[in-house]
């Protein structure tokens, strides 16, 4: 009896400790490095008890001035989600509300193509235009991939919602629009929160893109990154401190929403 | 009413958001027809020369915009960007063993032979070590100028041997001897290192290849299953998999390098180029203790490869092709060419390994093996096949390594990396 019952609290304990482990040891791993010398970091015997310097961030904010990569990727991450959430939800609620199944599957393609086979073409048009290297190119480009990631969110979301609220609220004399406006979108605010951190997220990690069309102005902090690394010699320390100070923000910001997106992600099961 | 009017508002704020967003951006088409872009890649060579470019700018009234990216990513850039006809540089520097003849068949590198037969007397470009020079010769026509040189070298831990009481290795035996006599897995330590990855070992192991008397191909035939290429397989495979720390089927020099600087190797083969990182105290613990000899002797001799790690070219889009002569002609002429090689860089000219000016920032242990290595008829000009499809030839290549490494069947995998090869050659010829 007693083994029994025992069984399903160790499985848990041990199952728990697994998957954490699994996702925190790199993170630990990234942050401890950031503190070491490069020596530190190549010997296994300082794993853990080392002497602390701050000296790699020294070089972060100071050698390699990450603070204008910062700048333009909060710019091209936070103009980007906005821009989609504006064009995208309003979009998501007219696809839902009047089941335009071919246009949302329209929206779907764009997110299977694989992106990569779209940079020259992009880099072309952009080039010819003049726009190559400025945010509008970095912004639309990453519009491209957001504004599908949001309608589709958002599509899954209206569907959800009863669609009653909408109809008393016109009874009670508001437009399709007013009653989308002042009913629907202030219901949907943990829909929003997901769709808005997620396109964040996937701006402020983009590599392929920013690699192509940034230029020495407008590059973003993936980039950057590979400042530190150069032929025939790694600065292993510095780039640990970078990758942390990449990872903070998105860390705080998604601390912060958190809430608004688990419950974004379980809306749909909790009212089936 | 209202709603409308906040309806207008964010419609009409959602079209001018990108467009506001784009003015901190900087044309850089050619309306000013004397910037010259030079696209470079994180490299000493590159910091070093950045401070002497307002020199030039100065002299010849050029304005030079400099772009800088990790290896790699410069050659996504070039890629991608001349697959468009791209003018964004003028002047580029590429890597001859892994990109040039891709670049020269997409005719996206400008050929100078012109400019090399108008170019002054005094830029000497017979002083060129004549490896580097072919490695940017593509069908009898010349399309850059070559920079930084890299050789193999056996790299050693003094301490290690001084308390084994062994010496130097100068052939492969008394280097698989030596390895032997200080490999001690109890003690963490062992006696030999060299890069296993897949596709990274090719390199280090081409070295031993020619050593052992044997090549990839000899042109049109692959050549990886003959008696000297079989043996130089075996070889490369029983040092790593006997002599080794665990694990070198996952180590490029990324991984490899720190092992040997932390003093637990004995003897490392790898590029010239690494040294930098053995004498820098933040990296390494063998400042004083690390040595370094001419590659050894296999049946064949001692042929290490001597390659032109990178070189300058011109892009054949761009529209200031007279400027970026002018500035290759400067940076790769004698005298820029010597003081960056007194900032420690390996340039390719000869004389700066004669001169005691060019050897200054030396150690003479390493001179003497860059000597010995570059002497006529010891090195060999290429250290991967010379195809266009560089990447997929490695792959197959380094199987046998692997699994040589690994301790299996290495006659077998040589026996199908042979075959893989030769449909590999049929097909890249045939194109």
């Amino acid at each position: 009896m007693s083994s029994k019952r025992l069984a399903y609290p160790i499985f848990r304990i041990v199952m728990l400790t697994v998957v954490v482990m699994t996702l925190v040891i790199p993170f630990a791993w990234m942050v401890l490095s950031s503190f070491k010398s490069n020596l530190a970091i190549t010997d296994p015997k300082q794993l853990l008890s080392f002497s602390p310097t701050l000296a790699n961030y020294e070089t972060v904010f100071g050698v390699a001035d990450f603070l204008p990569f910062l700048i333009n990727s909060l710019v091209i991450g936070l103009a980007s989600t906005l821009v989609s959430l504006v064009i995208g939800v309003p979009a998501a609620w007219v696809m839902a509300r009047y089941q335009m199944t071919k246009s949302s599957t329209g929206v779907l393609v764009a997110r299977i193509i694989p992106t990569i086979s779209l940079l020259i073409p992009w880099y072309y048009i952009f080039a010819q235009t003049g726009l190559a290297g400025t945010y509008t190119s970095l912004i639309l480009a990453h519009m491209f991939v957001s504004l599908p990631l949001i309608v589709w969110i958002m599509l899954g979301f209206f569907e959800q919602l009863p669609i009653d609220l909408e109809e008393s609220a016109q009874v009670d004399g508001l437009t399709p629009i007013g009653a989308f406006w002042r009913i629907t979108l202030r219901l949907s605010t943990p829909g929003l929160a997901t769709a808005g951190i997620l396109s964040f997220i996937f701006s402020w990690n983009n590599f392929m893109f920013a690699l192509i069309l940034s230029s020495a102005q407008t590059r973003t902090l993936p980039i950057a990154l590979y400042n530190f690394i150069s032929y025939a010699s790694i600065d292993w320390g510095g780039l640990m401190a970078a990758s942390v100070t990449i990872t903070l923000p998105v860390c705080v910001f998604a601390l912060i929403f958190q809430r608004y997106v688990v419950a974004g992600l379980t809306a749909g099961s909790m009212k089936g | 009413m209202k709603l409308k009017n906040t309806m207008t508002a964010v419609a009409a704020l959602a079209l001018l958001l990108p467009v506001a967003a784009c003015s901190p951006s900087a044309p850089k088409d050619g309306a000013e027809s004397q910037t010259l872009n030079v696209a470079l890649p994180t490299h000493a060579w590159t910091n070093a020369i950045k401070e002497s470019i307002p020199e030039f700018e100065k002299a010849s009234g050029i304005k030079v915009a400099l772009t800088t990216f990790g290896e790699d990513q410069l050659s996504d850039q070039y890629n991608v960007k001349l697959n468009t006809k791209s003018k964004d540089f003028d002047v580029m520097m590429f890597r001859p063993p892994q990109d040039g003849k891709l670049f020269v068949q997409n005719g996206w590198l400008a050929p100078v032979d012109d400019y090399l037969k108008k170019a002054d007397a005094g830029y000497k470009w017979d002083d060129f070590l004549p490896a580097t020079v072919d490695s940017v010769t593509v069908d009898g026509s010349v399309y850059g100028a070559p920079l930084i040189t890299e050789q193999e070298v056996l790299y050693y831990n003094k301490k290690l041997l001084a308390e084994a009481n062994v010496k130097v290795p100068t052939t492969m035996e008394e280097l698989e001897a030596a390895a032997a006599k200080l490999t001690d897995r109890d003690k963490g330590q062992f006696g030999f290192l060299s890069r296993g990855q897949l596709s990274a070992s090719v390199t280090q192991f081409s070295s031993f290849l020619y050593s052992f008397g044997a090549d990839f191909d000899n042109g049109k035939k692959a050549t990886l299953d003959t008696p000297e290429a079989k043996k130089a397989y075996e070889f490369y495979g029983r040092m790593l998999n006997q002599y080794a720390p665990p694990g070198t089927t996952e180590m490029n020099w990324i991984q490899a390098m720190p092992i040997f600087a932390q003093g637990k190797v004995a003897f490392y083969t790898d590029v010239s180029s690494l040294s930098p990182n053995l004498d820098d105290p933040s990296t390494s613990t063998v400042v004083n203790d690390w040595g370094v000899a001419p590659f050894p002797a296999g049946p064949a001799g001692s042929h290490p490869y001597n390659i032109s790690a990178w070189a300058l070219g011109i892009n054949a889009f761009s529209e200031s092709k007279d400027a970026a002569w002018k500035f290759m002609e400067w940076a790769t002429g004698p005298d820029m060419s010597l003081k960056l090689q007194q900032k420690g860089q390996s340039l390719a000219r000869a004389s700066l390994y004669s001169s005691a000016e060019g050897t200054k920032g030396f150690r003479d242990d390493m001179i003497a093996a860059i000597k010995t290595s570059t002497a006529p008829g010891v090195a060999v000009g290429h250290d991967r096949p010379l195809v266009v499809k560089v990447s997929e030839a490695r792959e197959i290549i380094g199987k046998p390594i692997v699994t040589g490494i690994d301790g299996g069947d290495v006659a077998g995998a040589i026996e199908e990396a042979q075959t893989k090869y030769q449909q590999f050659l049929d097909e890249e010829t045939k194109a």
